[in-house]
């Protein structure tokens, strides 16, 4: 993330510059995109966690200490708004038709966005199977073995972003780990 | 070294493994340990990241755009600098809320309801709809209050006791998930679950236990701790309830969808 000029603009929108927040949206834009369409793994749910997260992020700026990083400020938002999207869409599988649909459901729009359709049908197939053992993961699961393991964030840095104690932090990523094995080790012989 | 278990694999693939020489070191005599280690790493390799829709300037310019009116309307909402006044601690609010949303749970289904005097199977189903999503909104509450309450006690459980012990962030939670607990062992009284009311006692007591304590101890007066709320039973306990609750909770979302259809 690019960090220089972050404070000076940050004090522009304190003091009521609307339009200066356009450059920390541009700025941060990408990162925001990329870890909430790895926790959701689905684009139309990455561009509204990223909304959220931007206007979260705009409402308790005049809470932002200066002295601090705005990206990581911005980024521990991130996961957070990600985090109750997740859940909210959980909520809402199961209320339209119980656990078992939202289960089985395959992301509509992830594999419609790969870079190049030869390495989509390479790897489709594969991708598709993670993606289905990812959603048998409850959120906080999700969050915690995202930041893990695709993002490269240390257990003490997913504690503090989400919020929870190391423990908590560690346990879901085991229980993330176990249930991405019970659902893949059937799967994998014949791949691999 | 002992033979390492899933979890320290785990930690140990991640970096993070306390003592990661000694696992290393271990692996590379145990054989059944390194092919469970090479199992669990290829499982992990297969995991990637899923493939990324390009982002750009034009993206990132969309997104401005979608924002805009959103910041302007907050820029003109006042309504927002009068909550900024409200500075409560966290706990507090969030007690607050869930105690209005109990409140609000308890008023619709205790409010007295006027008798139809010619019922037939319509009005029957309709009528029974609200009370179906009231019943799933407290499991929900609850479920994820028996969330949070089992981070607690977990937390709590694997807390470090050399020396001094600092339990002031199991202290917060607890605080936080006192009054709600109480709200919830209500309901679950009235309704007649007194198995669930129960557990729910046994979680009540140790998080007043856990509220009340200081938020440094001694070792001994941790492990004083310990003995008095036995905060691995009480876990077991709520993990059980919980899971029933959540398997009501999807029971009544099915319920509810067979009704409509």
């Amino acid at each position: 993330m690019m960090e220089d000029g972050d404070a000076a603009v940050v004090a522009q929108v304190q003091a009521g510059d609307v339009q200066a927040f356009r450059l920390l949206v541009e700025r941060h834009q990408p990162t925001v995109f990329r870890l909430a369409f790895r926790m959701t793994g689905n684009q139309q749910d990455a561009e509204d966690a990223v909304q959220e997260t931007f206007l979260r992020a705009y409402r308790q700026l005049r809470r932002f200490e200066p002295r601090a990083s705005f990206g990581t400020w911005l980024y521990r938002i991130a996961a957070n708004c990600t985090l109750d999207l997740l859940r909210k869409r959980q909520r809402e599988a199961e209320h339209r038709a119980g656990p078992e649909f939202a289960a089985t459901q395959a992301p509509e729009s992830l594999f419609a966005n790969a870079p190049s359709p030869d390495r989509l049908a390479a790897n489709a197939e594969e991708q598709q199977q993670v993606e289905s053992a990812l959603e048998q993961l409850t959120p906080l699961e999700r969050a915690a073995f995202t930041l893990r393991h695709l993002e490269g964030r240390s257990i003490a840095e997913i504690s503090a972003t989400l919020g929870v104690g190391a423990n908590a932090a560690k346990q879901g990523i085991f229980r993330a780990v176990r249930k991405l094995r019970r659902v893949l080790e059937p799967m994998r012989s014949p791949i691999q | 070294m002992k033979h390492p278990s899933e979890e320290e694999l785990i930690l140990f693939y991640y970096a993070e493994a306390e003592d990661g020489q000694a696992i290393a070191d271990h692996l590379e005599a145990c054989e059944a340990c390194r092919a469970a280690y090479q199992d669990l790493k290829h499982l992990l390799l297969w995991v990637n990241a899923p493939p990324m829709p390009e982002q750009g300037q034009a993206e990132a310019a969309a997104a401005w755009n979608r924002l805009r009116p959103r910041l302007v309307a907050q820029r003109d909402f006042r309504w927002s600098d009068l909550l900024q006044l409200w500075h409560w601690p966290r706990w507090a609010t969030a007690a607050t809320l869930a105690l209005l949303l109990l409140t609000a749970f308890l008023a619709g289904r205790y409010w007295p309801r006027p008798v139809p005097t010619a019922p037939h199977a319509p009005t029957a189903v309709a009528q029974r709809e609200p009370a179906h999503a009231r019943e799933r909104v407290f499991l929900n509450e609850m479920g994820n209050h028996l969330e949070r309450a089992q981070v607690a006690l977990i937390e709590l459980i694997h807390s470090k006791t050399n020396g001094v012990v600092d339990i002031s962030w199991e202290q917060a939670l607890a605080k936080e998930l006192v009054n709600m607990n109480w709200l919830c062992r209500q309901t679950c009284a009235r309704l007649g679950d007194t198995g669930t009311a129960n557990v729910l006692e046994d979680l009540e007591r140790a998080l007043i236990e856990i509220s009340n304590s200081p938020s440094t101890l001694s070792s001994a007066e941790f492990g004083g701790l310990c003995r008095r709320i036995e905060p691995n039973r009480v876990l077991f306990k709520v993990q059980v309830v919980g899971s029933q609750v959540r398997a009501r909770e999807r029971d009544g979302a099915r319920k509810l969808t067979a009704n409509r259809s």
